[in-house]
């Protein structure tokens, strides 16, 4: 397995495939700058702040893919975090918290799991394979590694977009993804734990 | 009548987190739901809790919000019309 491509997108800095992505924002405004620059989807800002994060990302990993948007269903979606949906979840117990004041909102309520962030992504690009979200106690390469390598046991997966997704408020969030691809291409880094790893810390 | 109208075009913006909509984009007569704004499903029991939260209107009946929710204008109507608060 190797890796074609790959993001790192935190609260403060951008870059894709080890090139920095200069931009002058932070947190929150950073995904919404990032949407403003390339999209233009309006269900972007009814998401919640996992969501943006893993659709943000996703776009900037996806961009220039050929056959983008073509049905296909040989790609998972594989999502690993710490936080799960805790930031929504926060959002939404603060308008179930006052019994006096008591409206339940619906559409913060549909983003309190974890797991549509992943819908989110297979909506857009039409990807009909395997989606999940894996909830882990702290970044661990060989987890990732690990649970996306497990991905291409069934017969239909060939590639997977995914990797570390963790938003544990609006404003702090990181997201280590890549396109993970079973094929064998000598020019393309090797999908392993150490690769991984390097990848985090290093590009 | 138009204060209200505009005063509800104001809270659909905000509670739906319609980010790149004005209230002057949104026609009175428009339908808010199919083609218009787009609305959703859920966008519509937002629409629901906005108007108890807001209005103290509680629709006991969700088919209810298919005639109420046709567009801005027959909304602001019920809203005047059955108001509590």
């Amino acid at each position: 397995m190797i890796i074609r491509r790959w993001i790192k997108l935190t609260d403060t800095s951008v870059s894709l495939n080890g090139k920095k992505i200069e931009t002058e924002s932070c947190g929150h405004a950073l995904l919404t700058h990032l949407y403003r620059e390339r999209n233009d989807y309006p269900k972007f800002f009814k998401m919640d702040a996992l969501s943006k994060l893993g659709f943000i990302a996703t776009e900037l990993l996806l961009h220039d893919e050929s056959q983008r948007f073509q049905p296909r269903g040989d790609r998972a979606v594989i999502f690993i975090g710490k936080s799960g949906s805790l930031a929504d979840d926060t959002n939404y117990q603060k308008t179930i918290a006052d019994k006096d004041n008591y409206f339940p909102s619906p559409s913060v309520f549909v983003y309190t799991l974890p797991n549509i962030v992943t819908g989110e992504v297979a909506i857009r690009n039409k990807y009909y394979g395997e989606t999940c979200f894996h909830v882990i106690d702290e970044l661990r390469a060989d987890k990732i590694a690990d649970i996306i390598s497990d991905a291409f046991q069934d017969a239909d997966t060939t590639s997977v977009v995914g990797g570390w997704l963790e938003c544990s408020d609006e404003e702090h969030f990181e997201a280590y993804l890549f396109i993970v691809e079973a094929s064998a291409d000598g020019q393309a880094p090797e999908w392993n734990k150490d690769t991984i790893r390097e990848i985090i810390n290093n590009n | 009548m138009d204060d209200l109208i505009l005063e509800l075009k104001k809270q659909i913006i905000e509670v739906l987190n319609l980010e790149d909509v004005k209230p002057e984009d949104i026609d009175d007569d428009a339908p808010l739901f199919g083609e218009g704004l787009g609305l959703d499903s859920i966008d519509a029991l937002e629409l629901i809790v906005l108007m108890e939260k807001n209005y103290g209107i509680k629709l006991k009946d969700p088919n209810q919000g298919k005639e109420i929710f046709k567009s801005v204008k027959v909304m602001a109507d019920y809203i005047k019309n059955n108001r509590t608060k």
